[in-house]
């Protein structure tokens, strides 16, 4: 069950519209790998790990995930806050604008509607866990790249959050999968055999 | 080796950086100090650090649920955010739908501002 909290994670107070970036931070959106797919991923990934551990790793990230959501689009409507249709057009925009106008809608930076098959689900504990780490480190260069274009610090301040966060994530999937792997490791012995 | 005391940043340094633990942290341009606008926003940034380094903690306990002392950790920081958040729904509202300050009329979990607004 989920209640909700009337706050962000890390606080969002972006002064100075900025499209570019607005088109740009949609990556961690409604992309690939974005926030959005993330939270979905482990929620989902979690009905099959093998243990009390995993159960509550996947649970416990892809709720923080959630919370990078809700902070993404923070910074992405902030970002666009009285945007003139014109500017939009000039950000690059404008097919945004047409199908969605100041609505929020997931997709990536070029558009492209999100799609539940960001979603990687094996029912395999282990190419499940490598392919989070894998995710993790993904979103950890995406938010590098969003870093190194903006000089904003009302932007690098969240962004920098959310990447040690993909930082973290990472480390704590990698320690799962290491600890699976050594208490799996008779009952893959047995399969090989 | 994780059974063994671990160092970990004060709550508000942890905050900044996104990450609890020095061992793990990994800079990547500067550390940005967080400057709440008003004492709403100062009072809301005191439960942001707690709520923060609980969320870091409970991460770590999930993969490591053996350390006693992490676990003491766990609870002492929990009984700071646990007044932190009476202390501003006392004075701003409510921030869960469990809050002792939604008896007043009219409904106050719709006040402004909402967490994406400025």
């Amino acid at each position: 069950m989920f209640k909700y909290v009337k706050k962000l994670e890390y606080p969002v107070n972006i002064r100075k519209k900025d499209l570019k970036m607005a088109k740009l931070l949609l990556s961690q959106y409604g992309g690939p790998n974005g926030e959005w797919a993330a939270a979905m991923r482990y929620l989902n990934q979690r009905f099959t790990m093998p243990d009390e551990r995993g159960k509550a790793l996947l649970t416990d990230i892809g709720t923080e995930e959630m919370n990078h959501v809700e902070m993404i689009a923070a910074m992405v409507d902030q970002l666009m806050q009285g945007a003139m249709p014109d500017e939009l057009e000039k950000a690059g925009l404008s097919t945004q604008y047409v199908e969605y106008d100041h609505a929020l809608f997931p997709m990536d930076a070029n558009g492209v509607p999100y799609t539940s098959a960001y979603i990687e689900a094996t029912g395999d504990y282990f190419a499940d866990l490598e392919s989070d780490m894998a995710a993790e480190q993904r979103a950890r260069v995406t938010y590098e790249n969003l870093i190194n274009i903006t000089e904003d610090p009302d932007l690098l301040g969240p962004l920098s959050f959310l990447r040690q966060r993909e930082v973290v994530h990472y480390r704590r999937f990698k320690e799962l999968k290491d600890y699976y792997h050594e208490k799996y490791s008779k009952k893959n012995q047995k399969m090989d055999s | 080796m994780y059974n063994k005391q671990i160092e970990l940043f004060e709550p508000y340094q942890g905050f900044i950086r996104g990450n609890m633990f020095p061992e793990l942290f990994d800079q990547y341009g500067k550390i940005y100090d967080v400057k709440p606008m008003n004492e709403q926003a100062e009072l809301l940034t005191y439960i942001d650090i707690f709520d923060f380094a609980l969320i870091d903690l409970n991460l770590y306990l999930d993969v490591f649920p053996e350390n006693a002392k992490m676990i003491e950790l766990y609870n002492n920081l929990l009984q700071e955010k646990k007044m932190m958040m009476k202390k501003y729904e006392e004075s701003y509202g409510p921030l869960t739908t469990n809050s002792e300050a939604l008896n007043t009329v009219p409904w106050s979990w719709d006040n402004n501002p909402w967490p994406w607004e400025v």
